[in-house]
């Protein structure tokens, strides 16, 4: 009786999900060793030792997580959601810590509390709750008063620190849980139309005007097809033209320092001694690793530092000068493996709320994996955001394996009910 | 399984979950694609850049401003200074390389035969290296042409050694206008955490006191920059192409209103043995042409190499002379009788006294108040408000400033300098000084329960109980005999950039009113006069020939059986006010023995009057 309990209970866990998690630790700490290795250090004080101690602390996190049951944690979203609020606020009225000129931390003695981490957690519970109960459909605008409300408040807070790597995590959340909400594909092209806009019109070369007016046909069509309340459709389509037009506007807004990344983004190479220098950095690493890479330890750009905070934000360009693409390559299909394994969890049940907490998670994983990818070959702005599972740092670390505790979580409770 | 009834909604969130999915596997691909690029299509170009392009950003450190006097002599520059330091990234990974690199520098002699690094230092410098990657860590400190050359022979055999040229202070008059100058020290870790220290970074030297702290950021310019090719040793190997260098904006050239002329003759009347201060100042538009706070210290050890830097602090620091101190604006004293000019002034003005008003009690030596017998310092008779300057007759001014009241001395002693608000010189550490009052008197004794009586008046009306520094008291000197207000003190002339253009100004500035009837002004400056010009007068040692000298003298009590401070403000041409003098020194006796010819000094070299051979 007893085993056969036992045995019940390890067929609701995910071990292959759990394994592929592991492989990605495993992978993480070996390229913070190669990053960082150091003779002079004992063990204990290395880098990449403790980067096992807070994955291991966050097996542990995740462990417990597991055996939380569903209506607890709908019961605790309230208080949660409320808690996060009153961290944001004291990290940016009261108590903030001066890390590199933003207001982040709280220091609690024995840990440094980063109260957007929490928050991101925090709110992922509390719009799943909500948004399993109340489906949003752009036909009923009043369905989204209170996911904007729920949204606004902590997205403010961490806009304000200013932290807008961060904020844009919360967007993404937002998103993606309104699409397993009730919002179709039309929807979500809709809603995300005006970014789009804003992208194309930025530039007056032909080619991108030519896109946007592509754009703007795409959304007459979608608007006419979905039949959307007047105002709605009105609404679109002001935004989308005024977007265009709107984008240098928009342009202005951003701080300067904002816009030097953008303009840096554009051509790292505009700046090679300013902020283009990671970037620039980042590429010849990358780029010198080739098919196979330099093989483990032996980067030259990472191993002479020439490479500024290599072991944190810019992990993948020790992966590419290491590994080379194929290393790469490896890493990007065990990320696509993870999310697919994630996301399957959830098709195991009906319960909304687990579908919503499973893929607000993936997109948190995914969201900082492509942000942070995009960034070292390039593609994107130099933003603060860091790789899942590969990147130095406590604090993100356990919020990783506080979701995949929470992905556990789902699966083993689902079977539960 | 609960709701599998609500199939629809089951097969539309599955499908939404492969769109998703689907996502991921574009999104990915676009990162595959532009990996591939970089590192298939571009890989020889990349390949060749690591390999020999080693990109690094180099700083290119501002050439900190000089400070002229008022003539434009230098009186502080720059020297070079070379140090010996360890590149982290490029010292061997190998544990035993490393070792053996620590143990060649151990072993490296000078040609006295002693070693030129010491193993903690070494040791700990190796360990940091651990840490500090992108930084150059200082193994030796201000190394001299000998040392440099001994590490450059050896450049092959010390792979991560490498000497930097660095920028130091050379204060070339030594101890001269100390005070006034301050000096630099590389800024320190509590001072890198505040935020009003941002632009700084570790390892930038920055001002400690006086104007080198006061005028920090313009003195600093702006850091330039450059990218450069280094090899696989560290060693650059030149400029990157087609990427411009930012040349760094030297910084400020400080023109000083000090005149170093003035200054030189100053501090040679003051011993260093002697605890004292002068101010020179110029009435019309508060620049100091002098400034002396004894005794010294010699802003040159704040350069030196850490050893003898740490040897020459811990000498000042622990001086009970308090070397480190600006005696000139930080040290409050009693201004004794030289405040007997802001009682007299106060009773003038408030129609209290006049030239003809005597007092009934005559000057016997002393004065009975209540139970209470206050002593003068002579017999002096019975006088008027001129007279009683004059020999500064103790007797006179207690009847006097009972008469008066403290409020109207307090509000003219405000009205000319003295008081709760510092002036405002523009270096930092000015006291305020004090003026009491029955109100403030009893706020800062309330501890010890010391409480305001009348009698109290009698010592304040003749300076005893007020806190005023020599800055002060030679402000109000000056704006007594100019009656055109209080100029704000000041030591910067102008502002220059390194090509000689003149950037900015100082502009003189009202701070206190300073003004009075014309009539208390003629009392006043006839009092002045007399205290110099007259045979009895207290001050008559500064008195110089061809010019008229309106002065005050005074000796202020501090210790029961010590000698008096001794004070003297001047001010000269009486009549057409140029510059103002004061100076204290301290525990010295009278201020017209002692002090008035320190002050004459000063102006006789200030009007370029030799001194005739009296011997």
């Amino acid at each position: 009786m007893k085993l056969d309990h036992f045995l019940d209970n390890t067929r609701k866990v995910d071990w292959l999900f759990l394994g592929i998690t592991l492989a990605l630790m495993t992978s993480g700490v070996c390229l913070v060793y190669s990053a960082t290795a150091n003779d002079n250090l004992p063990f204990y004080e290395t880098l990449w030792f403790k980067q096992i101690l807070y994955f291991a602390g966050g097996c542990l996190l995740a462990a417990g997580i597991v055996f939380l049951r569903l209506d607890w944690l709908k019961r605790a979203t309230v208080p949660l959601y409320v808690l996060s609020l009153v961290f944001l606020f004291v990290v940016l009225f009261v108590a903030g810590d001066v890390v590199k000129g933003a207001g982040r931390w709280i220091d609690l003695g024995f840990f440094k509390l980063q109260p957007s981490e929490f928050a991101k957690i925090a709110y992922l519970l509390t719009i799943s709750y909500w948004l399993s109960r109340h489906p949003v459909s752009l036909y009923k605008i009043k369905t989204f008063v209170v996911p904007a409300l729920l949204f606004i408040v902590p997205f403010g807070l961490v806009l304000k620190q200013p932290d807008l790597s961060t904020a844009l995590v919360f967007i993404a959340v937002t998103y993606v849980a309104f699409f397993f909400a009730g919002l179709t594909l039309t929807d979500m092209f809709l809603l995300a139309s005006p970014v789009l806009s804003v992208l194309f019109s930025h530039s007056q070369e032909l080619v991108f005007q030519v896109l946007w007016g592509l754009l703007i046909c795409a959304v007459v069509f979608a608007l006419v097809r979905r039949k959307l309340p007047k105002v709605l459709t009105v609404l679109f389509l002001a935004a989308n033209i005024l977007a265009g037009y709107a984008s240098s506007m928009a342009w202005n807004m951003l701080e300067p320092h904002q816009q030097k990344r953008v303009h840096t983004f554009l051509d790292p190479t505009s700046d090679p001694k300013g902020d283009g220098y990671q970037v620039l950095q980042s590429l010849t690493a990358i780029g010198s690793g080739g098919l196979t890479g330099k093989g483990f330890g032996q980067g030259t750009q990472t191993n002479l530092a020439f490479l500024p905070e290599e072991h944190t934000d810019f992990i993948f360009s020790v992966l590419g000068e290491q590994f080379g693409f194929a290393g790469c390559l490896f890493i990007l299909v065990l990320y696509t493996l993870f999310l697919w394994r994630a996301s399957s969890t959830c098709k195991l049940f009906a319960d909304p709320f687990i579908t919503l907490i499973t893929m607000g998670a993936c997109t948190i994983f995914l969201f900082h994996m492509i942000v942070n990818i995009a960034m070292t070959i390039g593609l994107m702005p130099v933003t603060g955001l860091p790789l899942p599972f590969l990147s130095y740092g406590g604090s993100f670390a356990l919020t990783c394996m506080v979701l995949v505790g929470g992905i556990l979580c789902m699966r083993f409770q689902g079977w539960r009910q | 399984m609960l709701n599998m009834s609500d199939n629809d909604s089951v097969q539309t969130r599955n499908w939404n979950v492969l769109v998703f999915m689907a996502g991921v596997v574009i999104l990915f691909t676009v990162l595959l694609v532009r990996l591939f690029s970089l590192q298939y299509l571009d890989y020889d170009e990349n390949f060749q850049r690591s390999e020999n392009n080693r990109l690094r950003r180099v700083v290119l450190v501002a050439e900190r401003g000089f400070i002229y006097d008022r003539n434009g002599e230098v009186m502080v520059r720059n020297r070079p200074s070379y140090q010996i330091a360890l590149q982290a990234m490029h010292l061997p990974r190998k544990k035993e390389e490393r070792a053996a690199i620590f143990d060649r520098l151990l072993h490296i002699v000078d040609k006295n035969g002693e070693r030129m690094f010491d193993s903690l230092s070494l040791d700990t410098a190796f360990q940091r290296t651990a840490w500090i990657k992108n930084r150059p860590i200082r193994i030796l400190e201000d190394a001299s042409p000998e040392q440099v050359a001994v590490i450059e022979e050896h450049s092959s055999e010390l792979p991560g050694v490498t000497t930097l040229i660095e920028s130091r202070r050379e204060y070339p008059y030594g101890t001269l206008a100390s005070h006034v100058l301050g000096y630099t020290s590389e800024i320190s870790e509590e001072q890198l955490k505040l935020p009003e220290f941002a632009d700084y970074s570790q390892g930038d030297r920055i001002g400690q006191k006086g104007l080198e702290q006061h005028y920090d950021s313009e003195f600093r310019g702006k850091n330039g920059l450059k990218l450069v090719e280094v090899n696989a040793m560290g060693r650059e190997v030149g400029l990157v192409r087609g990427v411009e260098s930012e040349p760094p904006v030297p910084g400020l050239h400080l023109v000083s209103t000090i005149d170093l002329k003035l200054q030189k003759v100053a501090e040679d009347a003051i011993a260093d043995s002697v605890k004292g201060a002068l101010v020179a100042i110029d009435p019309r538009n508060g620049e100091i042409l002098a400034m002396v706070s004894s005794p010294r210290l010699d802003p040159n050890i704040f350069s030196l190499k850490k050893r003898e830097r740490n040897k020459g602090w811990a000498q000042v620091a622990l001086d009970s002379m308090r070397p480190l101190t600006n005696r000139a604006i930080s040290g409050t004293y009693p201004p004794a009788s030289v405040f007997k000019l802001v009682t007299a002034g106060a009773g003038l003005e408030n129609g209290i006294l006049s030239e003809t008003k005597y007092y009934p009690k005559s000057c016997t030596g002393g004065y009975q108040f209540g139970s209470r017998y206050q002593k003068c310092w002579g017999v002096h008779g019975n006088l008027n408000v001129v007279h009683a300057l004059r020999l500064s007759c103790d007797v006179f001014f207690y009847q006097a400033g009972l008469d008066i009241d403290m409020a109207r001395i307090n509000e003219f002693g405000r009205r000319f300098g003295y008081g709760e608000k510092p002036l405002g010189i523009d270096i930092p550490g000015e006291k305020a000084g004090w003026l009491p009052d029955s109100a403030s008197f009893n706020e800062r004794n309330k501890r010890v329960g010391w409480r305001w009586a009348r009698g109290l008046i009698l010592n304040l009306s003749i300076g005893q109980g007020q806190l005023v520094t020599p800055l002060q008291q030679a402000t109000f000197i000056g704006s007594l005999a100019t009656n055109k207000g209080v100029y704000r003190p000041h030591l910067m002339k102008e502002l220059r950039d390194y090509k000689g253009n003149v950037v900015k100004e100082f502009e003189p500035e009202i701070v206190r009113p300073g003004k009075m009837k014309p009539e208390t002004h003629r009392i006043l400056l006839a009092a002045m006069d007399s205290v110099v010009n007259h045979p009895g007068g207290t001050g008559k040692r500064g008195a110089l020939p061809g010019i008229r000298v309106g002065a005050k003298t005074g000796s202020g009590e501090w210790k029961k059986g010590e000698k008096t401070h001794a004070w003297y403000a001047a001010v000269a041409p009486l009549y057409d006010p140029q510059i103002a003098v004061a100076v204290i020194l301290e525990a010295a006796g009278g201020g017209g023995a002692k002090a008035a010819p320190i002050a004459r000094k000063v102006m006789m070299a200030y009007f370029g009057i030799e001194e005739e051979a009296k011997k």
